[in-house]
């Protein structure tokens, strides 16, 4: 289960960019039933982790709260969802768990996808030559390494030396309890999960400027003086915008499974704050072993966290396909 | 395309060097001292002194990763901390190869079911046939491992008592069948996909449109000249399914007890057995680039478009 | 001796005393075959009553099987099980359980330990001790051979030791077992240019020799160690570093097949001096899986039961209810440990006031079904030097509180950072740290932060005495004596204090008792000294006993339950 897109097309990279407006690009989506289905359910699922702290509030419930005598208990009325192993309830503990796999999500897509990506996709695109090809081996080396290992190896170096970092932060200043806010884990998740992610918007970024560069109004805009970063800013990043959007949407869905796979592994969020994958491992082992068992006496600890996670792939890629149809328009 | 192909092999060492330096630098840095793991409770500073020594843990950066290369180009990976006086290389060898068998298994499903359906949905494009299998294909891909595993396991293996719950005899043992359709199950969806594409960018050709107003059966149009031409562009995608070593099969192999890299991979850095850890990211580093050359030598000799440029 | 799910284990040194070998266990959540298999023990305890009866009607131990009507143990079959890739199999090098447990199947010394626990004579058939206790002079038994067929001499033994000795073996244990044979440091710190040690003398073929630095009682029991296991030498010298792949050895079983993280067969020893086993063949499947459907498939003989299925195995209508075996109790503690140098664990009220507000009863009942009993001491009920007198600090509620205000931690702004680091990874770690964690904050409003490690860095911490408080972690014993406990987790000299603690009316106690013969007034010593522990409250004492059920087929039978690692699987025979 790696950090897997779904290819959109064979021939993604040599799209002619979207012409249609956004607002053109909406119209149509809204026609599609299952797409606005995805996005209603996509929309459910991210505002009940947003907000959270909300829900917990009002039903008077924390995710830690723990009732021994009522452990392992199937669904009713109190407990939607159930309890797991030590009386949480596991309705609280899933949409904390998303919250997580939000923040994750966002956080790894910006810097990632958006801020890495579109700068340097933009900069190999533009300026060619010699920047293109150091950018373009340096994401085929990182490429070339084994993706879920790579993740499993940077997130297990690096959190140490994060964890002190930020607790010598905590002692320096008046700050506490950072650490248990996870804060540690989103950087090192956020960090681990990089590399996955800028060089294939990257990749596109650079494609889609390559094939306008040389464009009419790209040229003319260049003949009347304007400043490479304003030409970069004003007149190629708009025609990428499109493409970006369908990429985004597919490595959503990609990155909320990393993440999954890595708290899994107990690598990604650690104890306390729950996750989708934290939940997942702590219910089934971390080989798996307890499976079948759990599926067998206690189906309910696993089904809730396991079809959050399989919403958020099944709805993204639901969405991805919509807006590459609304988006890239080809002619079919 | 033979020269991309050609710059790309003269590329291949100096990325593996990066990759390698790269995860170098990580072991070297990483926190957990092997010495101090190796010693445990029997840890004294002469102990470990003499073992860093004979280790060579005590040289400066640039000698170690000297040393480190100068083996690796002589396929000396060198020695498991875990596993004492195993050659790297061949506590791996076996088991990469159950990986590679458990991948390429993995590949049959998705492609054996993939593509199949994925040009049966583009041919009837229009009906409602078409995006439920879209969307089908979607909804396996998106069910995850966690729950594939042991329900496959739950279902076939102790209800219905089918197949083994465990064991691993290989591509050609039956017991393949459950691991390979887990990790197959996802890439269903991608071949579903691509061979949609594909197809209806075939269909969509003056050639087809030729052909059949030339009279030829539908069925020689639709096997002969659609389903082949269609399937070209795929190939790249199988090749990358098979090289991709460690992705999808990492849970599958856990979860079944397959005797291969997954366990090892992970075990190896909980347990800072950095040797290890290199020689699989090299590894796996090598056969990615390999597939991916490998896969456009095949493309360049079967498809006459590309041989004639 | 740490063992974690059955992997990186490490035996810890036992204190300059009688001991031999203390065991540390973690506490695994998975229904791992390996922990309730080896930590079992045959032996009948005494005060068994005290602890909670599951199911009493289940067998107890498949001792009581009897053979077939005729009396006669048909020979034949294969034992299946689940088992992790040993970090090595050269005996001289053994320090973890997973190793050993094979170790001891394919080689033997001199002496080895009984289902009793007592020494039993092994390759020697008899030996005398002289010199006031200081030489021990070995017979070996008659035409001992090697698994290849190559005769056993006292030659063999004495390159042997001294192999074991030899720096370039590199034997993280040698010093700790055969150190007191004279000559042998002298081998250990000669960089190589010593080779034979003085204290080892070969008198004939059948007749070997052992002085030692002085009349310590436990020489012997150190002798059953692989440390001190013989080797063939021709053997050792072809193989380079992976020998034992080619092992030949003089235990019941020889080496058939080893594949590395697939699996590992036994086959039975033609050339064993004794008995020969009854199984033809141990399969030992290496490369893990669903150990409990494996077992429901009949794919493997033997397996844990995970907390999932607690309530199936026990519902009588399940066939599976029929294999159910009642663990025997071990000798085993888990804990919640304090580093009482550092803050805010320094402060005796407050970690007495941590004590009294975990109500252990509860998380019994509702975590463990009751399959665990509630520690208030450090010893076991049922082991050697175990007092119903001893006074534990039993949950109330009242008393912690008054406790932390009383303390200097009793302001929460002031209070210094706690984080209590657990082994593992994945899996639910550290449960019973989470509900403290709940408890402490529940009931004191004390927060605590829960760290999780792999195995290799927090056994290096432990070691390292860098935690500030740890749970996840058991200490098991390996030997019946309260030294075990007492002397080697509390002294504060030794290597398994972990804790930093340091209490000189403690240190005395037990010096005293280590050398005091009258038993009665032993045992006196230790418990003084296990009471001062627990008032100064050195530790969060959790439960005694681990994992309590396993599933073993009914046609395997006289499978032995032993709390430490003995050679076992000679006596199994199938018969269906």
């Amino acid at each position: 289960m790696a950090a897997r897109e779904l290819p959109e097309s064979v021939s993604a990279e040599a799209e002619a960019p979207a012409r249609s407006p956004l607002g053109l690009a909406w119209a149509r989506l809204r026609r599609k039933k299952l797409a606005m289905a995805a996005m209603t359910v996509l929309a459910v699922l991210y505002l009940s982790g947003i907000f959270a702290p909300v829900i917990s509030g009002v039903l008077g419930k924390d995710y830690s709260d723990q009732n021994l005598p009522k452990a392992q208990h199937g669904p009713d009325g109190e407990n939607w969802f159930g309890t797991d192993i030590l009386g949480r309830d596991i309705f609280i503990r899933v949409i904390w768990g998303i919250q997580t796999t939000v923040i994750i999500t966002l956080a790894t897509t910006l810097t990632g996808s958006l801020v890495l990506g579109v700068s340097l996709g933009l900069m190999a695109g533009y300026f060619r030559g010699k920047t293109d090809t150091a950018i373009m081996r340096l994401g085929e080396v990182v490429s070339s390494f084994p993706d879920i290992l790579l993740i499993i190896l940077i997130a297990a170096t690096l959190r140490p030396r994060i964890v002190e970092a930020v607790r010598d932060f905590e002692d320096a200043t008046f700050f506490s309890g950072l650490v248990s806010t996870g804060l540690v884990d989103f950087i090192v998740i956020g960090i681990a999960l990089l590399p996955l992610t800028w060089f294939g918007t990257m990749r596109l970024v650079r494609g889609q400027v390559l094939a306008i560069r040389d464009a009419q109004f790209v040229e003319s805009a260049r003949a009347t003086g304007v400043s490479t970063a304003r030409m970069l800013a004003r007149h190629i990043f708009p025609n990428v915008v499109s493409p970006l959007i369908v990429t985004i949407s597919f490595g959503l869905g990609a990155i909320a499974l990393s993440e999954v796979v890595l708290s899994f592994f107990g690598l990604g969020v650690q104890v306390g704050r729950p996750s989708l994958g934290r939940m997942i491992g702590e219910t089934i082992g971390r080989t798996g072993s307890s499976g079948p068992s759990v599926l067998q006496n206690h189906p309910e600890q696993l089904i809730a966290p396991i079809a959050v996670v399989f919403l958020m792939i099944f709805c993204w890629n639901l969405l991805g396909d919509a807006l590459n149809d609304v988006l890239n328009p080809r002619t079919r | 395309m033979l020269t991309y192909s050609l710059r790309r092999l003269m590329w291949t060492p100096v990325l593996l060097v990066f990759v390698s330096f790269f995860v170098f630098l990580l072991g070297t840095y990483g926190p957990g001292d092997p010495v101090e793991i190796r010693l445990g409770n029997n840890y004294t500073p002469e102990l470990a002194e003499r073992l860093r020594d004979r280790l060579g843990l005590n040289d400066p950066f640039p000698v170690q990763y000297g040393r480190f290369l100068g083996r690796a180009l002589r396929g000396d990976l060198g020695e498991s901390l875990t596993f004492r006086g195993r050659d790297v290389i061949t506590l791996i060898g076996p088991k990469l190869l159950t990986s590679a068998q458990l991948n390429v298994a993995g590949a049959i499903v998705a492609f054996g079911f993939g593509t199949p359906l994925g040009f049966y949905a583009a041919k009837r494009q229009g009906t409602w046939i078409d995006p439920s299998l879209v969307v089908g294909a979607l909804v396996i891909f998106a069910l995850p491992v966690f729950l594939t595993g042991p329900l496959a396991i739950l279902v076939f293996a102790v209800n219905l008592d089918w197949v083994p719950v465990s064991g691993w005899g290989g591509l050609f043992d039956y017991r393949v069948v459950l691991p390979a359709l887990t990790t197959g199950l996802p890439g269903i969806a991608v071949f579903v996909r691509l061979m949609r594409a594909s197809t209806l960018d075939v269909l969509g050709q003056e050639y087809i449109q030729m052909a059949r107003s030339k009279g030829l059966r539908a069925s020689v149009v639709n096997y002969r000249h659609v389903a082949r031409n269609a399937l070209l562009p795929i190939i790249t995608i199988l090749g990358f399914t098979i090289a991709g070593l460690f992705g999808g099969s990492l849970i599958t192999e856990l979860i079944f007890g397959i005797p291969g890299i997954g366990r090892l991979a992970l075990d190896s850095v909980f347990s800072r057995d950095y040797p290890v850890i290199t020689a699989l990211t090299l590894l796996g580093a090598v056969s990615l680039v390999v597939a991916n050359l490998v896969i456009d030598i095949i493309y360049t000799l079967i498809d006459p478009r590309i041989r004639l440029r | 001796m740490i063992s974690a799910m059955g992997k990186y284990a490490i035996l810890i040194l036992a204190a300059a005393s009688l001991a031999i070998l203390a065991a540390c266990t973690s506490r695994s959540e998975e229904p791992e075959p390996d922990a309730p298999v080896m930590l079992q023990t045959a032996t009948p305890l005494p005060t068994r009553s005290a602890r909670p009866e599951i199911a009493p009607e289940l067998r107890t131990t498949p001792e009581a099987s009897s053979p077939g009507a005729s009396g006669e143990i048909p020979y034949g079959g294969v034992f299946t099980r689940n088992w992790s890739d040993p970090p090595t199999l050269d005996p001289h090098l053994v320090t973890d359980t997973t190793s050993a447990g094979i170790v001891v199947e394919i080689f033997s010394g001199l002496v080895s330990l009984d289902e009793n626990l007592e020494i039993s004579p092994e390759l020697a058939e008899s030996w005398s001790i002289s010199g006031g206790g200081t030489v021990y002079e070995f017979t070996l038994r008659k035409d001992l051979k090697f698994s290849n067929g190559d005769p056993v001499t006292t030659e063999d033994f004495r390159w042997s030791l001294e192999r074991a000795a030899h720096p370039d073996t590199e034997s993280p244990v040698a010093e700790i077992y055969l150190g007191d044979i004279i000559g042998i440091d002298e081998i250990i710190d000669g960089r190589g240019n010593v080779t034979s040690a003085d204290g080892i003398e070969v008198i004939d073929e059948r007749t070997i020799r052992l002085r030692i630095d002085g009349p310590k009682a436990y020489f012997l029991a150190k002798m059953t160690y692989p440390t001190a296991y013989v080797l063939n030498r021709a053997n050792v010298n072809a193989g380079g570093d992976t020998w034992t792949d080619e092992a030949v050895g003089t235990g019941p079983f020889v080496l058939e097949e080893y594949r590395i993280g697939q699996r590992m067969v036994l086959a039975r020893n033609e050339n064993y001096w004794g008995r020969k086993a009854y199984l033809d063949n141990v399969v030992m499947n290496l490369a893990g899986g669903v150990s409990m459907s494996m077992y429901e498939n009949d794919e493997i003989d033997i397996t844990g039961v995970g907390l999932a299925d607690l309530n199936r195995v026990q519902d009588p209508t399940e066939d599976l209810n029929a294999d159910l075996i009642r663990v025997p109790p071990q000798f085993s503690i888990s804990y919640v440990g304090f580093n009482v140098d550092e803050p805010p664990f320094d402060d005796p009220k407050f970690r007495q006031a941590l004590n009294y507000a975990v109500d252990k009863e509860t998380i019994a009942e509702h975590v463990y079904s009751g399959l665990v009993l509630p520690a208030y001491g450090i010893i076991p009920p049922g082991f050697p030097g175990f007092s119903e007198e001893i006074k534990g600090l039993r949950f109330d509620l009242e008393k912690a509180k008054q406790l932390l205000q009383e303390s200097r931690y009793a302001d929460p702004e002031s209070r210094p950072r706690i984080t209590v680091t657990i082994p593992g990874t994945g899996g639910l770690p550290g449960r019973d740290v989470q509900v403290v964690k709940d408890m402490w904050s529940e009931n004191l409003g004390v927060e605590i932060e829960i760290q999780q490690v792999e195995w290799a860095t927090y056994l290096q911490d432990l070691n390292r005495s860098r935690l500030q408080a740890w749970g996840g972690l058991g200490w098991e014993a390996d030997y019946p004596d309260p030294q075990d406990f007492i002397d080697i987790l509390f002294h504060s000299e030794s290597a398994g204090n972990h804790g930093a603690y340091s209490n000189p009316d403690v240190d005395r106690l037990v010096e005293q008792a280590r050398t005091e013969q009258d038993i009665i007034r032993r045992v006196q010593l230790y418990n003084e000294a296990e009471q001062i522990i627990l008032d100064d409250s050195a530790w969060l004492p959790m439960w005694f006993d681990t994992e309590g059920l396993a599933l073993l087929k009914s046609w395997v039978k006289d499978y032995a339950f032993t709390p430490i690692i003995i050679p076992k699987l000679k006596n199994i025979y199938i018969q269906k």
